[in-house]
């Protein structure tokens, strides 16, 4: 290995600081831009698990890659989405984010370069503290200034 | 509802995927990186020439697959694997089968292998997921 480590950034701190509450109006608006119907009892879009956690989660995309020491400006690039539902998402429900940084690993990649594989695990409960889903996300950070 | 190891989902399908619709997922998802809104960002990052869709969005289209072949039915657990990008103007469609069906109590729980294609250039998602259908 050429290259220094990754930074030293696993179990930092995702927790959001204040609820994330789906608008009903914002559902009907993606609903709509990917062609689905949205439900009639409340039900939110389940890909409002990712949507939630990342706008709920204490940093912007900005600041988790600044707290990896990269530029979002470089681009980082999703990788994988995982999510386990307990129940449900609906419409005007607040919900907490908890979570923090599970990993991060630097390789070099055939196609990338040198890179960094960033996992972060984030879930959502309710404010009495029931558990909604948790996920666990991984995205690739290119470190070409490495290679 | 009669589902059997084997079975196909039913395919979801977007023509022409809408760089219009990424200017929305963009507030949705408080992200504005550029290369999602500007193909001229696209084009100095070595990346294509045509704005990318966000990976979320690709994954809500899976979902709407979901929805349509277990009208119903919960999603449990969802695992998507990114293996390529999905570029504005872009035809797609999901595709999945049933590997697994158990009875659990008054329910059905369904396991799937997932997936996303882009017309002409192959899978861009993979995965599994597992739908909860009641009786």
């Amino acid at each position: 290995m050429d290259f220094p480590p990754a930074p030293d950034i696993a179990g930092t701190s995702l927790s959001g600081t204040k609820p994330y509450t789906i608008s009903a109006e914002e559902n009907r608006q993606l609903c709509a831009s990917i062609n689905a119907t949205p439900a009639t009892d409340g039900t939110a879009h389940p890909i409002y698990y990712y949507i939630a956690t990342q706008v709920g989660m204490g940093q912007t995309v900005g600041g988790l890659c600044a707290v990896c020491d990269f530029d979002v400006e470089v681009g980082p690039m999703m990788a994988g989405s995982q999510v386990v539902f307990s129940r449900p998402l609906k419409t005007g429900q607040p919900y907490n984010v908890t979570g923090s940084i599970k990993s991060i690993t630097r390789k070099k990649s055939r196609k990338l370069g040198v890179m960094d594989l960033m996992v972060y695990d984030l879930s959502l409960s309710l404010p009495d503290g029931t558990l909604v889903l948790t996920t666990t996300n991984s995205w690739v950070l290119p470190r070409r200034e490495l290679a | 509802m009669n589902i059997n190891i084997g079975d196909a989902l039913t395919p979801f399908i977007i023509e022409s995927v809408s760089p219009e619709s990424m200017k929305d997922w963009a507030v949705f998802l408080a992200d504005p990186n550029p290369i999602h809104l500007d193909p001229e960002v696209v084009k100095a990052k070595g990346l294509g020439d045509r704005v990318i869709n966000q990976g979320p969005t690709n994954v809500a289209y899976i979902i709407n697959m979901l929805h349509n072949s277990f009208p119903g039915g919960t999603i449990e657990e969802l695992d998507s694997r990114f293996l390529d990008n999905v570029y504005g103007g872009d035809r797609i469609e999901t595709f999945g089968n049933v590997t697994d069906v158990k009875q659990v109590d008054n329910n059905t729980r369904i396991s799937c292998e997932i997936g996303l294609r882009v017309d002409g250039r192959g899978d861009v998602i993979s995965g599994t997921a597992t739908v909860v259908v009641s009786n």
